[in-house]
């Protein structure tokens, strides 16, 4: 179990089951007890500038699928780049994706707010071990 | 008039060789003439021709230098130029700067010209036809390319899927499944993965740019075996790797040798044997890396060693039936990079791969 106990993972899939696995994952293994699903890079980007005012933003960790139809992961990354600096230092981006497209997997590694991309099926090993590696200094 | 007939802008400064042409010609092609080459840019302007002849000697601008000035704008006409004179220089001249495709002597046999005119239309055609051919060969290359994109990700992430719920369903044990059904599901679903990323592999061997970088063998070799040890944790993996100098060579398409390669020689072991084994030797000099992959498994049968290397050949005598285009892959990829494979196979006994790729570190400095 991670110890933050704010923390909150936010999941932007446009396919359903993948956000209702991925969820599943996260309780079952007690990664965090929020989770929030967007089925759609906009929907998630609309929440986040709500947050933008908020006092305090909790430790975040955004699960970020790659292909996704009209804004997809590389498009958020974009529109995210323009938040302020204090919602981006709180919010770390994991992309997941099933993707095998070299392009895909070096744009994602060339991106500074990525921290990683973990391949789809998401495994619980993989997830705790990326969620641990962020916190780690906490 | 007919839509498809020949037609033909004839430049002349004498006019009565201009009636002439049309005289003759007129009824078997199209004609337009045009008395200076400033009269027949005009005319150009207006109608489409297939051919032009000109005539080399004309006040203020010459055949030469109007063929010259108009090949940019224009390249597709054939050129024809007819001159009085066998002056081998403006013949020369003509055909290095203005792109003529025949010269014409004056006065012209009918005969003549009219073979030169059929052979020129010929080539039109077939100029045009391979315009076309190209643009229809660029279309199709950017679908394959979309084609591949989409098969690598919305043929890929339903499977992925598939297995992100059996992984769950083993996490949370939700599921009974004393059969064993699940963990079949799940081998099939590996087995079409395998397959999908057999067929990107191919296609980006086909497609990608040969790259040269650094290569340390020890770390690439490792990291294979890392890959293919939770296979058969029975093998023993012996690493052998005399590297004095620099290798450099294309990483991706080695390491797709390597894999597919690796994963025979993993996955061709016998079921019955005590100390199955896979033994990578890797020998570099300065022009060239040698490999070899050997291995104590089933091995091939002497008549299907000829065929292991065509596409979707499978041996009929072993459990594992493969995708038949691991080794296809392997060789395709050591053609784009200049290497050479070997093989040496006792059925029942073993197998072993040679290959041998080229070190560009040499060809750099």
């Amino acid at each position: 179990m991670i110890s933050i106990p704010d923390l909150r993972i936010i999941l932007i899939d446009d396919n359903e089951i993948d956000l209702v696995l991925h969820e599943k994952l996260i309780t079952l293994q007690q990664i965090s007890r929020t989770v929030l699903s967007f089925s759609s890079a906009s929907k998630a980007l609309e929440y986040l500038t709500s947050n933008i005012n908020l006092h305090r933003i909790p430790p975040t960790v955004i699960l970020l699928d790659i292909q996704m139809p009209e804004m997809d992961g590389f498009e958020f990354l974009q529109a995210f780049a323009r938040f302020p600096p204090k919602m981006q230092s709180q919010c770390h981006i994991v992309m997941v994706s099933s993707s095998l497209d070299y392009g895909d997997i070096n744009r994602t590694d060339a991106n500074p707010l990525v921290v990683k991309l973990l391949k789809k099926p998401l495994l619980a090993k993989d997830l705790k071990e990326t969620v641990g590696e962020i916190f780690r200094d906490f | 008039m007919k839509e498809n007939r020949i037609r033909i802008l004839y430049i002349d400064d004498e006019v009565h060789n201009l009636n002439a042409f049309r005289a003759s010609f007129r009824r078997s092609y199209e004609i337009y003439t045009a008395s200076s080459a400033q009269e027949g840019k005009l005319l150009l302007k207006s109608i489409d021709v297939h051919i032009i002849i000109a005539d080399q000697k004309m006040p203020v601008s010459t055949g030469v230098d109007f063929f010259n000035e108009i090949k940019d704008q224009l390249p597709d006409p054939i050129r024809i130029l007819l001159t009085g004179y066998t002056d081998v220089e403006d013949i020369i001249e003509a055909i290095n700067k203005g792109h003529i495709f025949s010269y014409v002597k004056k006065p012209w046999d009918e005969y003549e010209l009219h073979n030169t005119i059929s052979n020129a239309f010929e080539m039109y055609q077939a100029r045009k036809q391979l315009k076309e051919k190209i643009t229809e060969l660029e279309k199709i290359n950017d679908e394959l390319n979309r084609f591949i994109y989409s098969t690598s990700h919305d043929l890929r992430s339903p499977l992925m899927s598939v297995l992100g719920i059996i992984n769950l369903a083993r996490l949370d044990n939700s599921v009974k499944d004393p059969n064993g059904y699940v963990d079949m599901i799940e081998s099939c679903i590996l087995k079409l993965d395998g397959f999908i990323q057999k067929i990107i592999e191919y296609y980006r061997n086909s497609r990608l740019e040969v790259e040269y970088e650094k290569i340390d063998f020890d770390s690439l070799l490792q990291e294979c075996i890392a890959a293919f040890k939770p296979q058969n944790t029975a093998i023993e993996f012996q690493l052998n790797i005399d590297q004095p100098v620099d290798f450099k060579g294309d990483t991706f398409r080695i390491s797709v040798i390597l894999n597919n390669l690796i994963s025979n020689a993993v996955k061709y072991q016998k079921l019955d044997e005590v100390n199955p084994k896979v033994n990578l030797t890797v020998k570099v000099e300065p022009h060239k890396a040698t490999i070899w992959i050997e291995d104590n498994g089933i091995g091939i049968l002497s008549e299907h060693l000829n065929n292991i290397f065509k596409m979707f050949f499978r041996s009929k005598n072993n459990n594992k039936p493969g995708s038949g285009i691991g080794l296809y892959i392997v060789k395709e990829a050591l053609n784009k990079i200049g290497g050479t494979i070997n093989v040496e196979s006792k059925y029942g006994e073993g197998t072993q791969f040679e290959i041998t790729i080229p070190n560009r570190n040499d060809f750099d400095s």
